[in-house]
């Protein structure tokens, strides 16, 4: 029992060590970007100033980025329409079986690659996936480090929220 | 007064923390004196306290212009000291003595699509930039992109850029320029220039002094 308390005590403590660096973002101007897509483009972040972005750093080696690209999106065919912008950046080194993965994925929104550390340095990503959303002057508004189930709901709460801005 | 102000990435003052809040003795619209008992309602009620004066809708109107020409002045004064400091933090980061700037132009119709510039000084990278469709555009409409600011001491560099793109026929391009020049004591342009050589129907890639 005592065992089971001061692991809980641990865990709490480690998941909110976890967070605790993510939140420096909030209120913050979205570090700009450019990268290359599955596509062969250049996308900029910066160029979708105006629009709502969600923006998820994902690896294929995150179990948790496995379970929430789908929901992305599935979030991705609802609200487009409505102006959110969906961007998803592989951080993985290996570029190339990122592709096959995001590929086999079949996902809707533009997927990029960043084999460098340097988003991960200006994003200050510590736990894979991250998510971020922006809103439409370039402010990062929400960040969410992990993913587990209920996580999407607060994604659409807080989408909905820029997007009646 | 705690002035927060951001430069370098071109974002605009936080004007909600420069400009301190509209007093709160705001007069209140003309609807507003509600709580006063009419002065002509008959005399029915005859402990009717007078009625309370508001501000006659005329007075409200110029108080809010005037508070709004004062706002409005406030974040004009806000801006002005925003673009001052921008150019006094490039003149402590960059001074004339060590600066170097280097620009990119394109004058370009069939032969190269623009995809990503590397630039090397002294053989250290110090700039790759990719290049989206909206950019390589306004390079072609005559845009000129101010690509590096950097600092360099007196004496000879060598610059080379690497262009990336695609050439003729729709193929992956890549080609490197370089020069080697000499940085006095002051500021240093050099521009990087990307034009259609007809006669070969390739693209051309010169570096040269910024004039």
């Amino acid at each position: 029992m005592l065992h089971r308390f001061w692991g809980l005590a641990l865990s709490s403590l480690l998941a909110g060590a976890a967070l605790s660096a993510v939140p420096t973002l909030l209120g913050k101007p979205a570090p700009d970007f450019a990268l290359k897509g599955m596509d062969g483009k250049n996308l900029r972040l910066s160029e979708y100033r105006g629009q709502v972005v969600l923006v998820n750093f994902w690896a294929r080696w995150a179990g948790d980025s496995r379970r929430e690209l789908p929901v992305l999106d599935r979030i991705n065919t609802t609200y487009n329409r409505a102006g959110l912008v969906v961007l998803g950046v592989s951080v993985d080194e290996d570029v190339r079986r990122a592709r096959e993965f995001a590929e086999g994925m079949k996902l809707g929104f533009p997927i990029l690659f960043d084999a460098t550390p340097d988003i991960g340095r200006d994003y200050s990503i510590e736990k894979m996936p991250m998510t971020i959303l922006v809103d439409r002057s370039g402010v990062v508004r929400y960040v969410s480090a992990g993913f587990k189930p209920g996580d999407d709901r607060a994604y659409l709460d807080q989408i909905r929220e820029l997007l009646r801005e | 007064m705690a002035l927060a102000w951001a430069v370098g990435a071109g974002g605009p003052i936080a004007v909600a923390d420069a400009v301190a809040p509209p007093p709160s003795s705001t007069p209140a619209p003309a609807a507003a004196p509600t709580a006063a008992a009419p002065a002509q309602a008959g005399g029915t009620q005859g402990d009717a306290a007078p009625a309370a004066e508001a501000p006659a809708p005329g007075q409200a109107a110029a108080d809010f212009k005037s508070l709004d020409q004062e706002v409005q002045g406030m974040k004009k004064d806000v801006i002005d000291l925003n673009k001052d400091l921008f150019v006094l933090q490039e003149e402590l980061l960059f001074p004339a003595n060590t600066q170097v700037a280097v620009y990119v132009s394109m004058d370009v119709g069939a032969f190269f699509a623009l995809d990503s510039v590397t630039l090397k000084i002294d053989n250290k990278e110090v700039k790759n930039y990719l290049y989206t469709a909206r950019e390589a555009d306004s390079l072609l409409k005559g845009g000129v992109q101010e690509l590096y600011l950097g600092n360099l001491k007196v004496g000879k560099h060598e610059l080379v850029a690497f262009f990336t793109g695609k050439g003729p026929v729709e193929r992956d391009y890549k080609r490197g320029a370089t020069i080697t020049f000499d940085k006095g004591v002051g500021a240093k342009y050099l521009e990087l220039k990307i034009t259609d050589r007809v006669t070969k129907h390739q693209p051309e890639f010169k570096i040269k002094d910024w004039e």
